[in-house]
């Protein structure tokens, strides 16, 4: 859809009640950092700011500001890699929960899997690195960290159906490690995530990411040159 | 050249809240403080028309402000509103308690922090929380037709979505869309805005 469809919708996407098609697309538009639709959300958000600021005010409890304050003081710093993730991420990882937004069982069994995939962008351990940020068609972002791997790649080759991505994990010394499998989106994009433990020797110094095509079931050692390869 | 002394009321308190943000970015708790004494009532008077209970909503609002701590890095404090921002996660965290409490697992954190990202806040107008627009609103809101105003109220208070606001009205889905469009024009329409978002 067009940013001028899209544009009655702004309100209901900032208000959280879009429904698909257009909560999807509008979504779609954010991730590509669409600036017309950036700008037109930047809108709506004032507008559901206004209705917030018209809601009647009530005092809250008199103590409540000093609770506040000690939760503040008693509170860990955080990295600033923790903090938040990039805008065009973030709206993608809303777009791959979007695309899973199946009924029943599966719903919550994605749902819980994303929640943790969450956990792995939000665990202060996790080393992230872009990749692609030049002349490549790829671009992305991979986090890893101790507790899993999280991919995020747009501007994905084509491949043929008994070819599949992999991921392989590069220690300082030694050969690439397979973790895992993943295909793309209709839209070239992907969002792949590994939960589990990943060794230490993998995450430190010197280790670095890499995607490959491989046959369909995958390969023990890459069989063909990444096209993505990144350093931790 | 007198400067009339609304405008230069609005612009110290744009001032004062950039000095907010930065101080919050140095991590200085009495920050937190001020911004609490400014913001506070707002954000607890919004969550609690939400969630209807008091000991919720002053959870709710210490999660708020938490999350302001914990994310004020990636704010840009020259050029955000920090009001604003702090308003949407407070909203936000009702709306997500009220969705837990239902079981309603169709939307997720990634939406969430789509909507209270920072960078949604930059260059937003400063007069946006004034008296004046919530009278605007507050006046739009009542003149909408009692169909507008109830999927506007569910919407706003409950974060229905649109397929459900349809069940509960035992409306079409875009019967509903249509209310939720025309009645979110007009509010667009009394703050004057140009962009037809």
């Amino acid at each position: 859809m067009t940013c001028d469809q899209l544009r009655q919708d702004y309100t209901s996407y900032a208000l959280g009640i879009a429904e698909d098609p257009e909560r999807s697309e509008i979504a779609g538009h954010l991730a590509r950092n669409c600036p017309e639709c950036i700008s037109g959300m930047a809108s709506a958000m004032a507008t559901v700011t206004a209705i917030s600021g018209a809601v009647p005010i009530k005092d809250p409890p008199k103590d409540l500001r000093k609770r506040i304050m000690a939760t503040v003081r008693k509170a860990p710093r955080r990295s600033r890699a923790a903090v938040f993730l990039p805008w065009a991420i973030t709206a993608a990882m809303s777009i791959a929960l979007v695309a899973i937004g199946v009924s029943g069982r599966r719903q919550i069994g994605d749902t819980a899997r994303l929640q943790r995939a969450l956990s792995i962008l939000n665990d202060p351990a996790t080393r992230d690195v872009s990749f692609g940020e030049t002349e490549k068609p790829s671009k992305g972002r991979v986090f890893v960290s101790p507790k899993g791997v999280v991919l995020i790649a747009a501007g994905l080759p084509r491949i043929d159906t008994n070819r599949t991505f992999e991921l392989w994990l590069i220690p300082a010394k030694g050969n690439p490690v397979p973790s895992g499998l993943f295909q793309s989106l209709p839209d070239a994009t992907a969002v792949f995530v590994r939960l589990g433990p990943i060794d230490p020797g993998l995450t430190g110094k010197g280790a670095a990411v890499a995607v490959t095509v491989e046959p369909e079931g995958g390969s023990k050692q890459p069989t063909t040159t990444p096209f993505i390869v990144t350093k931790l | 050249m007198m400067i009339p002394g609304i405008f230069l009321a609005l612009q110290m308190s744009a001032d004062h809240d950039q000095s907010l943000a930065i101080r919050l970015q140095r991590r200085d708790p009495e920050a937190m403080g001020d911004l609490y004494d400014r913001f506070g009532r707002m954000a607890y008077s919004v969550i609690l028309a939400i969630v209807r209970d008091a000991a919720i909503a002053e959870d709710l609002l210490q999660e708020t402000f938490l999350r302001v701590w914990n994310r004020v890095h990636a704010f840009e404090a020259g050029r955000g509103a920090i009001g604003p921002w702090l308003l949407a996660i407070a909203r936000n965290r009702a709306i997500d308690h009220l969705r837990s409490i239902g079981a309603r697992m169709d939307r997720n954190s990634y939406e969430l922090d789509v909507r209270e990202h920072p960078s949604l806040f930059v260059d937003m107008e400063r007069e946006v929380l004034n008296t004046d627009h919530a009278r605007l609103i507050g006046k739009a809101i009542s003149k909408l037709s009692a169909d507008q105003r109830k999927v506007i109220e569910m919407a706003y208070y409950e974060g229905l979505s649109q397929t459900e606001m349809a069940e509960r009205m035992g409306e079409p889905l875009g019967t509903v869309k249509t209310w939720v469009r025309a009645a979110l024009k007009n509010l667009r329409e009394a703050l004057g805005q140009a962009v037809a978002a």
